[in-house]
């Protein structure tokens, strides 16, 4: 097993180069790059243009601005983003934990939802649960994202009001009340319509996957000696077949977890979430190609961990599976 | 069976569904033009592609803060007192009542400000939040007249604040001001702001008129005596922010606290800034003016889109808005409670007419084979229907274009050219151009064919290139279409750009004139600053040569009487109107909209910010 760790995670060394040779080069070939901004900006004379270009590295050709910025990154130095004028891994240090504290708890929501609703809608495959609970699905799956984000929006914060105070009865975006003193019922306001946003497609996709999972083992031999012997139901279910349908499940979500920490793009750019996500694309916009890389490299990172994490845990759920 | 009840239950749920949003769907759909017109046409944003000064003395076109004279004594006029122009209504702005004091004002922002240090902020929004915290010497007022923010009044050469040479500017700065944290502000703090501006290799974005600097001296902390190396015209405008020289060294500037929590004068300081969230400013204790500001808090709610702010207005849970376009007001009507301020913008949506043949790059002294001909260009001016655009695509807001200087005490009040179909094409036929067998007019063979480009992505002009394509049809004119992305088709000399390559027939887009008009008209219309390879800096695109509008803009930079200069400079405009070389689509307004209950809110299409007067708000609910 140690081996297999040690193999699979200097396989990875070659990949990340590849993949931050790719990115940077897209990056860096992007036409609405940083000048482009400074260009469309009437305030910013040719003369500064041309200087600018020079003061921020710019014009360095390509393969020398990536041998320096692979060089800084090695030694654990992320440098400064082109537009912020702040070292990298403050902006990163800043955002993290708002994405965790928001994707963790959609996340472990959906959870909550997705499994027991999946496990039961296999139970009573084609029964009216299982239809409502399909037909859910299909339409977690399919509405656009950002579509439902200003749907939740224009009807909880826009058309219901709060009965007694008059105001809106959710707020529409940030964190927390500006300017307010802490309070944990105000978070937990905050939170709801995000955490609404983006669990919507996770418990739609996890219930999807738990229900399909579930139904495969239901009809599964042991299963079936299991009732012969006369085990009550509640025993076949969460008792022998549970555990097995958990294991093509917790591959999807170990898959996942990466995200957690990348951000959800749609919701946080939607409900104002200084998370990792919003500041993605906000770098994407302007051309920064610093806080860009650092965020891609830090994300393909965090897969390929999860990957092998999801590998060794499979191991030790299927004692089938072995590695050599 | 089963099967059934679930379907008619999916069906329900659906319905539901679909039902909820109906009305709210619809109104979030309603105005698709507005974020698309928004990339490029906000005003004193990405609107006017670069407009390099031709003349090295001048300021860029675009920027709001232009002032007289551009080769000989500046001394001049537009100042505090400049009287009212004719046919322009002036616009009342002064604060009646001393207001409730109190509260706070949500402002929503669709863009996030990367640093709020102006130094290094490439972005428009960044002056949205930091003009109410870092203020500058001088400033412009809604109807074009500048007055003075930290100085005691705008130097000219009547009150002796510009020397005989207008070399010398000295700057009387007012008394007792003072930082927010309670140090004093001095004519130190100016010299430290050009030093700061002058530090190189850490990324200062404009230095403009800063590098026009020789010296800067402070012969008491409360005069500021600054000596240009040539006639810097520009130089009301030009210290437009102040930094405290308590910001630090400069060479170490991008590790600035400063950068996040700008230390100003102004009524506002800043408390938090919360990246992709908010930016809370609250009340400068030690504000110079008396009881102010009346507001106790002034947050900046970062939003996704202006379609989100849309509807955290309607909802309350902000009070102000940031830049709206034409396209908002169908909305923006149905929000109870809001009062949309929509001041006429200077300048806007014109046709730019290459009056050259097309190269590349041009040979500027052949007439265009079809542009050359007066008579065509003015078949074409008469021709476009501009309030139908007005009408179909800006809900009837905006205004018909007339000419160059159309607002501000410059507003030379000429007439649209008016629509008239018949004379366009009696016009066309006098230029011997006949209608051919598929309606398209023909002279020698050559069909009446004519390019017509405008920036790729933007609604607003798409849809109106195909409103006048069909007006040109009528007239039997053929425009055909091809646009390009913008950083092609308004680039640079060296990226071989049409537009400075006179390689096009017609380009459509929008530039606005700053306060005074000298910058403007000197670099859309003065033949020197008709672009070639020895002038790739010029922006004369038309390729206007006319030795009267050169005489009558050379003249005007070296008078001082306002009127005369006024006179001089709508000439010139109503020669290039008459001309046809630009033909003027339609004028924009600056609008911005916020809930009744925010006193004293006013657009200024001048500034560089709606919070232009934050101090004056107040909150009466």
């Amino acid at each position: 097993m140690t081996r297999y760790i040690i193999r699979r995670a200097l396989q990875a060394i070659p990949l990340l180069l590849l993949i931050s040779v790719v990115v940077f080069a897209l990056a860096n070939a992007m036409p609405s790059g940083l000048m482009a901004a400074y260009e469309n900006n009437p305030n910013i004379s040719k003369e500064d243009l041309v200087r600018l270009q020079e003061e921020l590295g710019l014009n360095t050709p390509a393969h020398i601005k990536y041998l320096n910025w692979l060089g800084n990154t090695v030694r654990g130095d992320l440098g400064y983003s082109l537009t912020e004028r702040r070292p990298v891994t403050t902006i990163l240090a800043e955002r993290i934990p708002n994405t965790i504290y928001l994707t963790l708890v959609s996340f472990i929501v959906s959870l909550i939802i997705s499994i027991p609703i999946g496990i039961l809608s296999a139970r009573r495959q084609y029964s009216i649960f299982d239809h409502m609970a399909t037909g859910f699905a299909f339409i977690g799956q399919s509405i656009p994202i950002f579509w439902f984000g200003l749907i939740l929006i224009i009807v909880f914060n826009v058309l219901l009001k709060n009965p007694v105070t008059g105001r809106p009865l959710l707020p529409g975006g940030g964190m927390y009340t500006i300017g307010a003193p802490f309070s944990v019922a105000d978070r937990l306001q905050h939170l709801i319509l995000p955490v609404a946003m983006l669990s919507v497609f996770q418990v739609a996709q996890h219930m999807r996957y738990m229900r399909s999972s579930m139904l495969d083992v239901i009809h599964q031999d042991y299963i079936r000696t299991a009732r012969a012997k006369g085990l009550r139901e509640r025993a076949i279910v969460y008792g022998h077949a549970l555990k097995n349908a958990l294991l093509p499940v917790v591959t999807v979500i170990g898959l996942e977890l990466p995200t957690l920490v990348s951000g959800a793009f749609f919701t946080e750019t939607i409900f104002s979430w200084p998370g990792m996500g919003r500041l993605f694309v906000n770098a994407a916009g302007l051309g920064d190609y610093t806080v860009l890389m650092a965020i891609v490299m830090l994300s393909a990172l965090l897969v390929i961990v999860f990957n092998l994490l999801t590998d060794i845990t499979y191991a030790f759920l299927d004692p089938r599976i072995q590695y050599s | 069976m089963k099967r059934l009840i679930s379907l008619t239950v999916l069906l329900l749920t659906l319905a539901l569904v679909f039902a909820a949003c109906a009305q709210p769907a619809q109104q979030t759909t309603a105005p698709t033009a507005a974020p698309a017109a928004k990339a490029t046409e906000a005003p004193k944003q990405a609107v006017a592609p670069t407009t390099a000064p031709a003349v090295p003395t001048a300021a860029p076109a675009a920027k709001a803060t232009d002032a007289p004279a551009a080769k000989t004594t500046s001394a001049a006029p537009a100042a505090t007192t400049a009287p009212s122009a004719a046919g322009q209504a002036q616009i009342q702005f002064t604060p009646s009542a001393p207001g409730k004091k109190g509260g706070k004002v949500t402002a929503a922002i669709w863009q996030e400000p990367d640093v709020l240090n102006p130094l290094l902020s490439s972005l428009t929004v960044t002056g949205e939040v930091t003009y109410s915290v870092i203020e500058g010497l001088a400033d412009v007022d809604p109807n074009g007249n500048y007055y003075p923010r930290l100085a005691k009044e705008i130097p000219d050469q009547s009150n002796g604040g510009v020397s005989a040479d207008g070399k010398t500017v000295t700057w009387k700065l007012k008394d007792g001001v003072k930082w927010s944290d309670g140090s004093a502000f001095t004519c130190d703090d100016v010299k430290f702001t050009w030093q700061a501006r002058m530090t190189a290799n850490v990324g200062v974005i404009d230095t403009v008129g800063f590098r026009d600097i020789d010296s800067l001296d402070c012969p008491d902390p409360l005069t500021a005596v600054v000596k240009y190396k040539t006639i810097y015209a520009a130089y009301r405008g030009n210290f437009g922010t102040i930094l405290p020289k308590s910001a630090g060294d400069p060479t170490k500037m991008k590790d600035w606290a400063y950068n996040t929590k700008p230390l100003g004068t102004g009524p506002f300081k800043v408390d938090e800034f919360q990246r992709g969230s908010f930016i809370a400013l609250s009340k400068n204790p030690n504000y110079r003016e008396q009881g102010k500001p009346n507001l106790d808090q002034l947050i900046f709610r970062i939003v996704p889109s202006s379609e989100v702010a849309k509807q955290l207005l309607r909802s309350g849970e902000v009070d102000v808005m940031w830049n709206n376009t034409e396209a908002d007001y169908p909305e923006l009507q149905t929000i109870p409670g809001l009062k949309i301020s929509d001041p006429v913008q200077n300048g806007g949506e014109r046709l730019i007419l290459n009056l050259t043949k097309p190269g590349e790059p041009s040979d500027n002294k052949t007439p265009h084979p079809i542009l050359g001909d007066l008579k065509v260009r003015q078949g074409i001016a008469y021709g476009i229907n501009k309030q139908q655009i007005i009408d179909k695509l800006l809900f009837g807001k905006a205004l018909p274009g007339s000419g160059e200087q159309n607002a501000g005490f410059f507003n030379c009040g000429v007439a649209p050219f008016p629509f008239d179909a018949q004379k366009a094409a009696s016009l066309l036929e006098e230029a011997g151009w006949k209608v051919g067998p598929n309606g398209i007019r023909t002279k020698d063979g050559q069909p009446l064919r004519i390019k017509y480009q405008t920036t790729t992505g933007n609604k607003l002009r798409e849809d109106s290139q195909v409103l006048i394509v069909e007006d040109m049809k009528k007239i039997g004119v053929e425009f055909y279409i091809e646009n390009q992305p913008s950083q092609l088709l308004i680039g640079s000399w060296a990226n071989k750009s049409p537009r400075k390559y006179g390689n096009y027939d017609i380009i459509m887009y929008t530039t606005n004139g700053g306060v005074d008009p000298n910058s403007q008209m000197t670099n859309y219309f003065h033949s020197s600053s008709i672009p070639s390879e020895q002038n790739q800096g010029g922006v004369n695109y038309s390729r206007w040569n006319d030795p009267q509008t050169d005489k009558d803009i050379t003249e005007a930079a070296q008078i001082v009487d306002l009127n005369k200069r006024k006179e001089l400079y709508c000439d010139a405009v109503k020669r290039v109107v008459d001309g046809a070389s630009h033909i003027y689509l339609y004028q924009r307004r600056s609008i911005q909209s916020a809930r009744d209950y925010v006193q004293n809110f006013q657009s200024n299409p001048w500034a560089s910010a709606f919070t232009w007067n934050a101090q004056d708000w107040w909150v009466s609910k």
